[in-house]
């Protein structure tokens, strides 16, 4: 690492590049950017002083990323063309690397240059498309574009390896990729430059600094501010991350820049009142969050304009988040990198699930109310995308805005895609969480909301293998089938028509806890044999009836051959307590006039399927009922979608 | 309330189901008597008794 010390050509204090890499340092009593060439050093002119941002991370400050440690030597700030501006910090290692390090929205992001692999040609900015995957990059997994924009060298501080100009503008385009992958393509050159990373923490880099305490300290701090319009009082809830803010005084639209309140315009009066009130603080699944804005925004749909509200949370240790209410139903939202997102057809998936889209239409803010961390006012408008599987809804937003280099000569678009992972929320939740009640009941069925008898099939299914599994043990332990009587009884001829005969067997032993199984087989052939039976316990008299009906039918009719009943049929019973037991049967035929022979076997401990089916119907009358309860409520859901769909069954209680 | 009350419903018929196979409990089983005492003691094989005695006739 060379240093170069020399003197500031603004105002002549010394500066210092203490970088081989650095381009540009800049003069810590005079803000001048002075950038360094072959021959001499060169004033690019001063800088803006930086915004304070709260940010934990300061020139100076040291860690290490994959194990080679690096010292935060810059840091330059940049503006958004949409507002708001953003820190990137330069991390000189001590093997050499220069690394990136972007903050953005509390979160960070470290990018290395690439160079462009040979043969690798990338698209113009002009081509460039959101959404699109940027072939032939050096990295494992895609990256599509999630931002395209215009960024404005606003500050910086210490040294910067690049030649930095104030008030510089150039285009950009942010990458977004699975494994919280991120990249920029910077068109500040041609071909543009190409840096690669991921998003991090502060514990990855191995960054533990002591301005993160005072930072939260400061920023939960609300500033007290007084509206330019009307004079009346205004807090600034989240004052360095709000860009734009509503007068609750006399409704006007406030624009902010580093905590300085400009009035834009008067605002109509509201078109909605919000049902959780700006200010309120609430416990929600990742902490308490205080509803700094709402707003009112519609979709027009086949001619009719729908409207939800959506209010935005903001605790600084979490960052922002969403409450989005729609007829009623509550849903809490937080941003997903685009690039973790994969969209096909009319699916999406993310974290290995897939969603299936509910709803593809234009929204436009119709009213906004509070804070907000970018420039929102009503009229703006987004093509938005909503995909299901209860109880979560994916969210695309995508939004274009038009800006103008060279005078007005050239108007070029950017953009961005903004992913929201959406979790429906019960109304009885959100009044818990945020102290209010009396909030309306919803009446139909949200798009994620989950269907809250779908365990009835988890618990179907279980407790039909326990059935099964019972019966198998039973079957098992019950030892095999044993016939305890058999023999072939011949039937004289009936005295006449409606005439009977009876039959007593000799005394057999029938044993406790085992079913009965009575098997008539006669040699009938279209004709009947009816018996009538009886178990009589010889010594305790008690008498199990059962029924014989064997009947069978054959022939040929228009050639082809037929048949119907069987030479056999049985009856079972219930155990019978063991004892001596005696058969009677009495019979009937249809051939009275001639006698009639029936073999009559008696088993026990026989296996019957009656029972197991009878089980099996029971345990699934319930979720049958709540099979068509379940449609039903999937074709609500559905009614409501703009690409209908069936019945959909991942949800859980 | 619908989980438990399905889950109590379903552990009775599981129950239910496991005892029968057991025991040999059978639900297509036919009707069951008793013979009076004084049928036992007396013979219970007359036509007259199942016709008239018993069955209450057929």
């Amino acid at each position: 690492m060379s240093v170069l010390v020399a003197n500031c050509p603004s105002c002549g204090a010394p500066v210092e590049f203490k970088s081989g890499q650095s381009i540009v340092v800049i003069c810590s009593y005079c803000r001048s950017a002075v950038a360094r060439t072959d021959r001499e050093l060169k004033d690019l002119g001063k800088v803006a002083e930086l915004v304070e941002t709260g940010s934990p991370l300061d020139v100076g400050l040291r860690g290490k990323w994959k194990d080679v440690p690096f010292e935060l030597t810059g840091r330059a700030q940049l503006g958004h063309e949409m507002g708001g501006q953003w820190d990137e910090w330069y991390a000189t290692f001590s093997n050499g690397w220069l690394g990136w390090l972007a903050e953005a929205q509390g979160r960070f992001y470290i990018t290395f240059q690439y160079p462009i692999p040979e043969g690798v040609q990338l698209p113009s900015f002009e081509q460039l498309q959101l959404g699109q995957q940027v072939p032939g990059l050096p990295w494992p997994t895609p990256l599509m574009v999630a931002e395209t924009g215009r960024a404005t060298a606003l500050g910086a501080k210490g040294e910067i390896p690049y030649l930095l100009t104030p008030g510089a503008t150039y285009y950009y385009a942010d990458l977004s990729g699975a494994d919280s992958a991120f990249g920029t393509l910077d068109y500040n050159e041609t071909p543009p430059l190409v840096f690669l990373g991921q998003q991090v923490t502060l514990a990855d880099l191995g960054i533990t600094t002591t301005r993160a305490p005072e930072r939260e300290e400061r920023r939960v701090g609300a500033a007290q501010l007084s509206c330019p319009h009307c004079g009346g009082p205004l807090e600034l809830r989240a004052p360095d991350k709000t860009e734009r803010v509503t007068c609750p005084n006399c409704n006007s639209l406030l624009d902010v820049n580093q905590g300085q309140l400009q009035f834009l315009k008067a605002l109509e009066k509201p078109s909605f009142q919000p049902v959780i009130p700006i200010g309120t603080s609430g416990d929600v699944p990742e902490g308490k969050m205080t509803v700094i804005g709402a707003m009112s925004r519609s979709v027009t749909i086949e001619g009719t304009q729908y409207f939800w509200s959506e209010y935005l949370l903001y605790n600084p240790q979490i960052g922002f988040r969403w409450l989005v209410q729609s007829d009623e139903q509550w849903n809490y939202v937080r941003a997903v990198p685009p690039g973790e997102v994969t969209e096909s057809g009319k699916s999406a998936k993310y974290q290995h699930q897939y969603y299936r889209m509910f709803q593809d239409a234009q929204c436009n803010v119709e009213c906004v109310l509070g804070e907000f961390y970018w420039k929102v006012e009503a009229g703006e408008k987004v093509r938005g995308v909503d995909y299901i599987r209860p109880p979560y809804m994916l969210s695309k937003e995508v939004s274009t805005v038009y800006v103008t280099d060279d005078g007005g000569k050239q108007r070029r678009t950017t953009g961005e895609i903004n992913w929201s992972l959406g979790t429906y929320v019960p109304v009885p939740q959100i009044e818990k969480a945020f102290s209010v009640s009396g909030l309306p009941r919803p009446s139909n069925v949200a798009p994620n909301q989950p269907y809250k008898y779908g365990w009835i099939y988890k618990y179907w299914i279980i407790f039909l293998l326990i059935t099964l599994l019972a019966g198998f043990f039973t079957f098992i332990v019950s030892g095999s089938t044993k016939e305890v009587f058999s023999q072939t009884v011949n039937f004289a001829p009936l005295p006449n028509e409606d005439g009977t005969q009876v039959f007593f067997s000799e005394p057999f032993q029938l044993e406790g806890r085992r079913n009965i199984e009575v098997v008539g087989e006669s040699p009938v052939q279209n004709t009947w044999v009816y018996l009538e039976g009886d178990l009589i316990n010889d010594e305790t008299g008690v008498v199990q009836s059962f029924p014989i009906d064997i009947s069978y039918y054959q022939g040929v009719e228009d050639g082809e051959a037929w048949s119907e009943g069987g030479q056999t049929d049985s009856a079972y019973t219930s155990s019978m307590p063991a004892g001596r037991y005696v058969l009677r049967l009495e019979g009937q035929w249809e051939k009275w006039q001639q006698p009639a022979v029936v073999t009559v076997k008696i088993e026990q401990n026989v296996p019957h399927g009656f029972n197991l089916l009878a089980a099996l119907i029971g345990l699934s009358i319930v979720p049958a009922i709540m099979v068509f309860y379940h449609i039903s409520f999937e074709r609500r859901r559905w009614s409501e979608s703009m690409f209908g769909g069936g019945d959909d069954s991942d949800d859980d209680d | 309330m619908l989980k438990k009350l399905y889950t109590l419903f379903a552990i009775g018929v599981v129950s239910l189901y496991s005892m029968a196979a057991m025991f040999g409990w059978e639900i297509t089983g036919g009707s069951r008597r008793q013979l009076p005492p004084d049928a036992r003691q007396n013979g219970y094989r007359s036509f007259h008794f199942w016709h008239y005695g018993l069955h209450g006739g057929k």
